[in-house]
């Protein structure tokens, strides 16, 4: 009888490729940042193909800069599609931020290879359905779109950050990659309960657009907290992370660490903690 | 807030970020107390910092070791704030490091750093290029057609490296953990040896080999698309064709042969 793969997922960093495909566990899917994989050919394409055949992969990614008012580089989106043609992605996501824009009037754009935060208007909102279109018409397929965690605040933001997403997914058919670990961070950030915060924010976006949850660990330096996916994840991200599950149901779950990784057993142990959230649900759920 | 608003508060963050513009000509665009707003400019700036760190290193192991982590991480610094990169992936970036190597008078005393850079970035190019067909196209033209008609292209993950400085001999200790791996570097600097340097892929793991001279100048021809007929010339009387032949042929260099197309051999020559 196959092992129940449940809706858990993990970061697949290169610490693991081995492990991964040796141990085979049980998980739902697995995660790769897209970028690590434009290659056009070499070992790492190759891991990741074998462990295609093993998984179902989702590819995120960090650089496509879809809230770029420059607009996207078509280079970068074409290696995308070459990169979905080849693996056939459960899912493809990136990223509510911009990183490219030229330094000076009439400059080629540079890529600050960052996870810029937009402003929450209605013209940045434009920009960013356009982008997300043209990505979503050129890979044929719906795109998530991830919240981000932001050191900056802008002045002028004139839509809730929920409300953005909202009619972002309304207007291009995309969905929300709901990232609880990047909510906290912000609401830790901005001084505010976490929480009660995040919950605030889970409460606000329409359940039918969330495609996926990441988790993470962040790192409290005292003056700011950063999402550096370094550690467990942390307790108010655990305890919002339940109230998502409750409102959107059994979404498929990531868990991400990127920094100082630790033994693959501690990845898959945090994957089955998810999990646990997602199954007691589903067995409240069935008594109600 | 138009388009033109967005673009233009985009622009002012990365001039920011890069030091081109001064962080109070943000302030009026956030909603952070200045201190908090400089310690988000802060974090993304190290942020950006460390990235280029990390993968300026990873592409670059030999220059790495050669000046240390926090030698490195400066001129990883210094490299990305003069020269941002152009695009989304960062495996792409650093092809210009070598030249901001040679450029930098701080390294003036290490005069052999940008061609150690310029073999990491060669294997590290090789490391990702596209996989190897076989066998090679047009084998059967070398049978019969004549040379000075004939193109040999070697695949495109192959690059060759001409250096004043003993580069192979180099890169090799730095792959090596024997107490004495450095004494082979200590022996051809005293001898003030150049070195020709070919990289390839030979499965999935990189090569580094030391070629002769006249076996190097044959491939310089080669790579610069020149018809055989010119290549063996340009070799000189040193070279063998055949042992060549055999060698590329075991290690997979050769892509195709083909007939070179609207050049005659005095074009070449």
């Amino acid at each position: 009888m196959p092992i129940d793969p449940g809706h858990t997922g993990i970061g697949w960093r290169q610490a693991h490729y081995g492990e991964l495909l040796e141990r085979r566990p049980a998980l739902a899917f697995v995660e790769v940042h897209s970028e690590n994989f434009f290659a056009e050919g070499g070992a790492a394409l190759a891991v990741l193909q074998e462990g295609r055949m093993a998984y179902p992969v989702s590819l995120h990614g960090v650089g496509l800069s879809l809230g770029s008012a420059a607009g996207l580089d078509s280079g970068h989106l074409e290696r995308l599609a070459g990169l979905v043609e080849r693996i056939d992605p459960v899912r493809v996501s990136d990223h509510a931020s911009f990183a490219r824009a030229p330094l000076a009037p009439g400059q080629a754009a540079v890529h600050g290879n960052d996870l810029l935060p937009v402003a929450f208007t209605t013209a940045a909102l434009d920009i960013m359905a356009a982008n997300v279109q043209r990505v979503q018409d050129r890979l044929r397929r719906p795109l998530l779109v991830e919240n981000l965690s932001a050191y900056l605040r802008w002045a002028d933001d004139a839509l809730d950050e929920s409300e953005f997403f909202n009619r972002l997914a309304r207007r291009t058919g995309c969905g929300l990659l709901l990232d609880v670990n990047n909510l906290v961070v912000n609401a830790l950030n901005a001084g505010l309960p976490p929480v009660a915060t995040t919950v605030a924010f889970i409460d606000a976006i329409d359940p039918a657009i969330v495609g996926e949850i990441h988790l993470a660990g962040y790192a409290d330096l005292g003056d700011i907290v950063i999402d550096d996916h370094g550690s467990r994840v942390h307790a108010p991200v655990w305890q919002a992370y339940a109230h998502a599950i409750r409102r959107f149901g059994a979404v498929p779950t990531l868990i991400e660490w990127d920094t100082d990784v630790p033994a693959f057993d501690v990845l898959l142990d945090e994957a089955a903690r998810a999990q646990r959230v997602i199954d007691l649900h589903t067995v409240l759920e069935a008594q109600a | 807030m138009s388009r033109d608003t967005e673009a233009q508060r985009q622009q002012l963050l990365l001039r920011v970020l890069w030091r081109d513009a001064a962080d109070v000509t943000l302030g009026a665009w956030l909603r952070d107390a200045p201190p908090r707003a400089a310690r988000g400019l802060s974090a993304y700036r190290s942020n950006g910092e460390a990235l280029a760190a990390r993968a300026l290193a990873a592409s670059h192991p030999t220059v790495a070791e050669l000046i240390g982590s926090d030698s490195f991480a400066a001129l990883a610094r210094a490299h990305w704030r003069r020269h941002p990169p152009t695009c989304g992936d960062m495996a792409a970036y650093g092809a210009g490091l070598a030249d901001f190597i040679a450029a930098d008078t701080n390294l003036a005393d290490e005069p052999y750093l940008a061609d150690c850079a310029r073999l990491d970035w060669a294997v590290h190019r090789a490391e990702s290029a596209a996989d190897p067909r076989h066998p090679p196209e047009g084998l059967d033209l070398l049978g019969g057609d004549d040379p000075a008609t004939l193109v040999m292209a070697l695949r495109p993950d192959l690059a060759l490296l001409s250096s004043r400085w003993p580069v192979v001999t180099v890169w090799q200790a730095h792959r090596r953990s024997d107490p004495e791996r450095f004494a082979t570097v200590r022996e051809a600097f005293a001898a003030q040896r150049g070195e020709h340097a070919l990289v390839w892929r030979d499965g999935w793991r990189p090569r580094v080999s030391l070629v002769g001279a006249a076996e190097a100048q044959f491939m310089h021809g080669l790579l610069a698309g020149r018809p055989l007929l010119a290549a063996l010339d340009g070799a000189g009387n040193d070279f063998s064709f055949e042992p060549w032949l055999l060698q590329a042929l075991q290690h997979g260099w050769l892509a195709a042969v083909r007939p070179s197309a609207g050049l005659t051999d005095g074009d070449e020559r």
